[in-house]
């Protein structure tokens, strides 16, 4: 932990294998902490943190407000839309304000991709990713690779499979670079329209049917698939999507036994998974929530607490 | 006026030759001219080029003076030894009628240093929908008629804009892009656009127009020009029409025979790569390259297209399109295609000077040669300057090659017979 010295954390490509196992060791001993009556440990006492959302998001946000709370730090949210930002105030302009308040760390999700470096020239913050554009969203990595070790034991040379819209997903790409690090042998699967351009050339294998590659997989990853990509014909009609790509009972009995079942979420049920396999794969979607929680928190600890000079 | 002792660029080859102006015009080129002249240059060393002409430049006039008006663009042209500039019609409101076209041509006669010409819109408004008075726009001074920065998307439109054109002598540009494909996309579509899942631009956005546009011309049988052609399936469209005779001409920009879509990823997606086309792969640089040494692009234009520091200090994904291109062309040129063994000096010269006079049918330019208007770029070979934001002179600083090291540099450029440009001088 001594020799963090990662000052941002913008995507999980620029990490190594080393420094996921100290953010998995260290996630180990926050859990503990929530599970506490007391749940609150003075790490990162007198740091402020802002919370700066340009994107909705309820669940990321929170998970990271109650992370920073439970470390002490004084945590602000700010949430806007880029919408109302393109009418006045300039995404960086918003950055140079808040830099005035002297944050340690900056936790920023927006829409647009590849975009966070740029914000680092504008501030002496921490910067952490939690979403930007369809690029990365590090966290949501971290937690599902902690959430399978912890299942497992271990995350070395899993067969994953990630279902659904990889194009728009950052999800997809985080884990992809995460997993990847672990000699893992990764498979996206989804509509041949929401697979990106050249996508094999990530080291990933490409499949258009759910049927012939679920049997394989150790991990599966279901995304979330919004419904206005109907609207842009991603994809014909919910009913289609759910015949070809959707965790239906049937489905599940291809899948091997100890088969770990992910979800970033939140579900739409009956649309990516059937409520009917609820029961099978909600518990282990919930954890992945607990441990999101614990992920953050030992994510902000690395980061506030690093002792690198800027 | 009197130069002596400069290498100058002639169509087909480089000779030591002096060059005597009286008035605007070269009246004799030679060895050894002996003329008593007032002013005389000595240009020992020097290497000297037909004043450039750029067909594709954005001056934001009308509408976004901030960003660049008549004056700071013509410094910025002069200073790349650039003589005649056309300015594109998307401006606010867009150059679309006779009275806006003439008021460009006259306020640019007060005030410019360079000669600037009107390019007339195509439709009216840049709409797409009706034509504009081409007959009214070339009394006014315009040459070629664009809507770009938007392509025609109606074919029937764009039909009946080549026949009109056809009649009316005028040179219609066509920006080549189907927007319904390239929908919201920032970047070229490739592995970089894939790894960081940015909305991307497939290249056949561009080379499905230009098969569209390349058809109708030769349907109609008249000319065409295509602008900043940045793809390799597009050069292979036009290197075909031009075998088959079809009245096709073609330009790059020389962000495209310089960069790529990695160096988006290398510069951190700084929003001054931005740009639309958007920089290709490297086969399409190769492509473009190869193409500027075959012929099959017939000239270099600079797409200039300042934007100020907000609109330009946001996420890549954010930015709008657009880079300027005036101040570094020449150099850009030189250290990628002549110090880079594709062309040589009179290619430059051909496909910045006397190319774009003959596809926009200008006289007495284009080339160093008696009788010529004298337009001449005196440029040190030998130099090379970084290019940083204190040094330009246009008004706006969004370029991709902020700190870059360019070899070539142009000394001084003359306009009708008159310094309007010498380095550090101001002028």
């Amino acid at each position: 932990m001594e020799d963090w010295q990662k000052k941002h954390i913008l995507g999980v490509k620029d990490l190594t294998r080393n420094e996921l196992e100290t953010i998995f060791s260290l996630t180990s001993s926050f859990k503990e902490i929530s599970q506490r009556d007391v749940k609150k440990v003075p790490a990162l006492r007198g740091k402020t943190i802002v919370n700066l959302f340009f994107e909705n998001s309820t669940r990321t946000r929170v998970s990271f407000e109650l992370a920073a709370k439970r470390l002490s730090a004084d945590v602000v949210n700010f949430s806007t839309s880029l919408s109302s930002l393109s009418k006045g105030e300039s995404v960086i302009d918003t950055i140079k304000n808040l830099e005035a308040y002297h944050p340690d760390i900056m936790i920023i999700r927006i829409g647009f991709g590849a975009s966070l470096s740029l914000f680092t020239d504008y501030t002496h913050a921490s910067i952490i990713n939690a979403g930007d554009g369809s690029n990365e969203h590090p966290t949501q990595s971290f937690l599902d690779m902690f959430t399978v070790k912890e299942a497992r034991g271990s995350l070395e040379k899993l067969n994953v499979l990630i279902v659904g819209d990889i194009l728009h997903s950052r999800v997809a790409r985080s884990n992809i670079f995460g997993f990847q690090k672990y000699s893992a042998n990764i498979t996206v699967c989804g509509p041949s329209t929401l697979v990106p351009y050249e996508f094999s050339k990530m080291g990933v294998n490409v499949s258009y049917n759910l049927d012939e590659v679920i049997s394989e997989a150790d991990v599966i990853i279901m995304l979330r698939m919004q419904k206005e990509r109907q609207q842009s014909s991603f994809f014909s009609t919910q009913r289609e999507y759910m015949k070809w790509f959707s965790l239906t009972p049937e489905r599940i009995k291809m899948l091997k036994k100890d088969c770990l079942i992910m979800h970033p979420g939140p579900v739409n049920w009956d649309v990516e998974i059937s409520s009917a396999v609820k029961e099978r794969v909600h518990p282990l979607i919930l954890k992945q929530a607990e441990n999101g929680l614990a992920v953050r928190m030992a994510t902000l600890y690395l980061v506030g607490t690093n002792k690198r000079e800027i | 006026m009197l130069i002596k002792n400069a290498y100058l660029i002639l169509s087909k080859e480089v000779k030591k030759l002096d060059i005597l102006i009286e008035s605007n015009k070269i009246t004799r080129i030679g060895e050894n001219i002996s003329e008593k002249c007032k002013e005389q240059i000595d240009a020992r060393g020097k290497y000297i080029f037909p004043g450039f002409i750029d067909m594709h430049t954005h001056l934001r006039t009308p509408g976004r003076e901030d960003e660049e008006d008549l004056l700071s663009g013509s410094k910025a042209a002069a200073k790349g030894g650039f003589t005649k500039i056309f300015c594109m019609p998307n401006t606010q409101p867009p150059i679309d009628n006779q009275g806006l076209a003439k008021w460009i041509l006259e306020e640019g006669k007060k005030i410019a240093i360079v000669d600037i010409y009107p390019v007339g819109a195509i439709t009216v408004n840049r709409a797409g929908k009706q034509l504009t008075e081409f007959e009214a726009l070339s009394g006014a001074g315009c040459f070629s008629l664009s809507d770009d920065g938007d392509s025609v998307s109606d074919s029937l439109i764009l039909r009946r804009a080549l026949e009109y054109a056809k009649m009316t002598k005028m040179l219609i540009i066509s920006h080549c892009e189907d927007t319904s494909l390239s929908n919201k996309g920032v970047i070229r579509e490739s592995f970089i656009s894939s790894k960081y899942g940015l909305p991307a631009v497939s290249d056949i956005s561009e080379s499905l127009i230009v098969n569209r546009d390349i058809e109708l011309a030769k349907y109609l049988d008249a000319r065409i020009h295509l602008a900043h052609i940045s793809s390799f399936k597009s050069i292979e469209i036009i290197k075909r029409a031009k075998k088959e005779g079809v009245k096709v001409t073609a330009e790059t920009c020389p962000h495209y025979f310089c960069l790529t879509v990695e160096d988006i990823e290398k510069g951190n997606f700084n929003s001054n790569f931005k740009v639309n086309p958007p920089l290709g792969e490297k086969k399409d640089l190769k492509a473009i390259r190869q193409a500027l040494k075959d012929g099959v692009i017939d000239c270099i234009a600079t797409d200039h297209a300042p934007h100020s520091l907000a609109e330009k200090e946001v996420p890549f994904e954010g930015a709008p399109f657009g880079l300027i291109g005036l101040e570094f062309a020449f150099s850009l040129a030189y250290t990628y295609l002549v110090k880079g063994n594709i062309i040589g000096l009179p290619a430059i010269a051909e496909k910045m000077s006397l190319n774009p006079a003959k596809i926009i049918g200008l006289k007495n330019c284009g080339e160093i040669k008696e009788g010529n208007f004298a337009d001449l770029a005196i440029v040190d070979l030998e130099k090379t300057q970084k290019i940083d934001k204190e040094s330009i002179f246009s008004k706006s600083k969004n370029t991709p090659f902020l700190g870059k090291e360019l070899e070539g540099v142009v000394e001084c450029t003359i306009h009708n017979g008159r310094i309007v440009y010498q380095k550090d001088k101001n002028i």
